[in-house]
């Protein structure tokens, strides 16, 4: 992949990034926002606070590739590691809830929209940067 | 019969030596202590076509030179214990810096086999080592060793056994020039005037060490027939000098050898030094590594979730069992409400316990701790901290007490003391129960990121102290810190594994000693005098909360907490434990149980929390607070300032979380 390609790829998901995050610190502050529960915006400052996080590495990222500066592609690249690490994390969570909701007989109630989290569904776009160029950056690392 | 072979293993930190020494032991292992000191001694079991050998795993040291207790450990036992076989464990990515302490063991004379490993790891850089050549050069058997994968193995024992079995070793000598070659045989010569040293140390070495200043050896000397000679030719020079001229002589000496064993660096970056380019970046470094934590506190608590509920139901189980099996009444009490009330309340947080070891374990096989450590060093040192008290500082999410024995390491003494003082911030395994109790209960759909905040309160507690310590009661500079980056590796399940259970098993055995120990003397006070109510107010445990009650009574805190938090005194996790005692009302679980109380709240069960993370060290921890300051004043000191900080904060984090969630 380009490094046009991932100065693209991470302005977009850093901007989401960024933006849900911010929404989750506000959230937290003042309550959740009305008309954005499609986005499982629940108001937490913690998690608020890692999407900001992984934004700022891509938004790093993508200010040096825009900069012609090669090492940002790295910036990207850890940020979509990142990425699809805390979607892992979350993914985690989510089946821990299940099973926890199944052992005490409340599988009926459960619904996997409760604990959605932003983390989660941003790690999907991630992930698709980890298919295209992330597996390869990850061997490379674990072979260094 | 199977002849024995006992091999030291010894080298850097961070060369993959522990990964090595399970690979070669497996299950086969002790841990203990090295006698005198309070540094860790593993030993442990392996076998190899008719030997049997004993390994014993020595602290990592970069040189013998004896300034850290870790590096007097390992000296001393290979110079006084004679192991039939020193294995040196070398990291092949990083050569110069390891056969530093190569050039070293081989002065001593003493049998050495390098195990050259992370070897896959130097190939895969495109830095491949000709082991044969290099073992050529040094003449010293080396053997190319994949830790982690278990490669060499066999080869690296049957080297050790080739080495054992031959009588040809001899001392390897570095030039170290005209002037101080001259100095090292006066030296020599007068060192042989005593019999004793001469017959137990080589006389070269001898010389070499008392040119470097060492006063270990120095103390050797000294009363011994060859010490008025010995002192009066050291009076005439400066040991610095020869110290820091000896090693320039050393690295030359590697120096040499190198390029004739690897090919040069590639010139291109490597992955792993590009990777640190971000995670060590000097704004991204620290959000990047709290985040990182948030997610192991996030695993912690969420991933336990349906296994504490397996566990609660089975306890519950069983207390119902007992309560309808077993008779006389007071018998029932003891086991139903006592034991298992008690002790299973602790028990059922053993999944948060394992995740959480789990993951640190993931992290420092990753090499990713280090990093941490290296990010950690700008802030920590700006206030005061040494760098090398992240380590200890580290190690303290785990247990307190290892973490103030790692803080042997740190050179200066009031650094030493510095970061003893503050180490009980960091917050232990121990007091994760407390949290997830609590958060669980009173903060269900954040108790993640309540915990994630309580271990960050404790971390900005601890070097706040530490700046006001250092500007007050310890002024100084704190050294600075030094340290290399392991390359990143993806950890193995195994090593992980072995990693979170040796540490992890310390609460099950805990929960089955001081724990029940505990419980029992709670229950005990519940139930007496003889015919009061248990876990009444007229019961002694009742009379001794009402006692307390008053100094914990601003914080929002009834009787019942108060006999928790002087139990938890003794072991942090008896606080969940006393409180499973105290609360134990028939089928109602503790959680249930703390939910109903009128008198708890979301913003007294933060108070609670923070004021359990902060106060007092519990017994262990003081014994060997004690133990390494050598003074009944800091420890004292670390009681009453560990007792004001929590009251003061739990008073201020309870009214004002109660001023937004009421209930205070």
């Amino acid at each position: 992949m380009s490094d046009t390609t991932k100065l693209v790829f991470g302005a977009v998901l850093g901007a989401l990034y960024v933006v849900i995050g911010l929404f989750q610190i506000i959230g937290a502050v003042i309550g959740p926002l009305p008309g954005f529960d499609a986005f499982y915006l629940t108001g937490n400052l913690f998690s608020g606070f890692v999407l900001l996080v992984v934004g700022a590495v891509f938004i790093a990222g993508v200010r040096k590739l825009a900069a012609g500066a090669g090492e940002g592609a790295i910036f990207v690249s850890v940020g979509v590691l990142l990425s699809v690490a805390f979607g892992l994390v979350e993914l985690l969570a989510l089946c821990a809830m299940g099973v926890d909701a199944y052992l005490v007989g409340e599988w009926a109630d459960w619904s996997a929209a409760d604990s959605m989290n932003p983390l989660l569904y941003l790690a999907v776009i991630g992930a698709v940067g980890f298919l295209a160029w992330g597996r390869t950056f990850l061997r490379g690392l674990s072979a260094a | 019969m199977k002849r024995e072979i006992r091999i030291a293993l010894t080298g850097n930190p961070n060369v993959g030596k522990t990964t090595l020494f399970n690979a070669l032991t497996g299950s086969r292992q002790h841990v203990g202590n090295w006698p005198g000191v309070t540094v860790e001694k593993k030993t442990g079991k392996a076998s190899r076509n008719g030997f049997e050998f004993e390994v014993v795993d020595l602290p990592g040291t970069y040189s013998l030179t004896a300034y850290t207790a870790d590096e007097v450990v390992a000296r001393d036992f290979i110079l006084e214990e004679r192991p039939d076989i020193v294995v040196q464990v070398v990291d092949a990515t990083n050569l110069e810096r390891n056969l530093y302490l190569t050039t070293q063991l081989a002065e001593l004379g003493v049998p050495v086999v390098i195990a050259l490993n992370m070897a896959d790891m130097a190939e895969a850089q495109g830095n491949p080592i000709d082991y044969r050549k290099l073992s050529a050069f040094l003449e010293i058997p080396v053997v190319r060793t994949v830790g982690t994968r278990g490669e060499g193995l066999k080869d690296l024992l049957d080297a050790a056994i080739r080495e054992a079995e031959t009588s040809l070793h001899h001392e390897h000598t570095i030039g170290y020039g005209n002037e101080t070659e001259t100095m090292i045989a006066s030296l020599a010569d007068a060192l042989s005037a005593d019999g004793d040293l001469a017959g137990r140390y080589p006389l070269r070495w001898l010389a070499v060490k008392l040119l470097e200043g060492d006063e270990n050896v120095l103390a050797k000397v000294r009363g011994g027939p060859a010490s008025t000679r010995v002192e009066e030719i050291l009076s005439r020079i400066d040991p610095d000098e020869y110290e820091a001229l000896m090693a320039d002589k050393r690295y030359e000496a590697i120096a040499a050898v190198l390029p004739q064993v690897r090919k040069a660096n590639l010139k291109e970056m490597r992955p792993s030094d590009m990777v640190d380019r971000v995670v060590t970046d000097r704004y991204l470094g620290i959000p990047i590594f709290l985040a990182l934590m948030w997610g192991a506190f996030e695993l912690t608590f969420t991933v336990a979730t349906p296994f504490m509920t397996a566990i609660d139901a089975a306890f519950a189980w069983l207390a119902g069992f007992v309560a309808g099996s077993i008779e006389p009444a007071w018998l029932a009490s003891l086991i139903g409400d006592g034991i298992i009330g008690g002790v299973g309340s602790v028990l059922i947080f053993l999944p948060n316990i394992f995740i959480l070891f789990l993951i640190l374990a993931i992290l420092e096989d990753s090499g990713y701790l280090a990093r941490a450590a290296f990010i950690m060093d700008r802030p920590l040192y700006a206030l005061g901290l040494p760098g090398k008290s992240f380590v200890p500082m580290l190690i303290g999410f785990g247990c307190n007490v290892p973490a103030i024995m790692a803080t042997r390491s740190i050179e200066g003494e009031k650094d030493r003391l510095l970061t003893i003082l503050v180490n009980p911030f960091m917050s232990c395994s121990a007091r994760l129960p407390v949290y997830i109790l609590f958060a669980g209960v009173f903060f269900p759909e954040q108790a993640g990121s309540v915990v994630f905040f309580l271990y960050v309160l404790g971390i900005v507690v601890a070097i706040t102290s530490a700046k006001l310590f250092r500007s007050t009661i310890l002024p100084g500079e704190a050294s600075p810190f030094v340290m290399e980056m392991p390359p990143y590796r993806i950890p193995t399940a195994m090593t992980a594994l072995l990693h979170m259970w040796s540490r992890g098993s310390m609460y099950i055995r805990k929960a089955g000693t001081i724990t029940l120990l505990g419980v029992l003397v709670v229950w005990f006070l519940a139930s007496f005098p003889y015919g009061v109510e248990y876990g009444s107010a007229e019961s002694f445990a009742g009379m001794i909360g009402h006692l307390l009650e008053p100094l914990v009574a601003p914080l929002g805190f009834d009787w019942k907490v108060a006999v928790a938090l002087i139990f938890g005194f003794i072991a942090k996790e008896i606080v969940v434990g006393s409180l499973g005692t105290l609360y134990a009302t028939g089928e109602e679980t503790l959680p249930a149980a703390l939910l109903a109380d009128p008198g708890l709240s979301a913003a007294t069960a933060l108070a609670l929390m923070v004021f359990v993370l902060l106060y007092t060290p519990c017994v262990a921890a003081l014994g060997v607070i004690r133990k390494e300051t050598g003074s009944w004043k800091w420890t004292g000191f670390s009681v009453a300032y560990g007792l004001v900080v929590a009251w003061i904060l739990a008073f201020v984090v309870g009214h004002v979380a109660g001023l937004f969630m009421g209930g205070m």
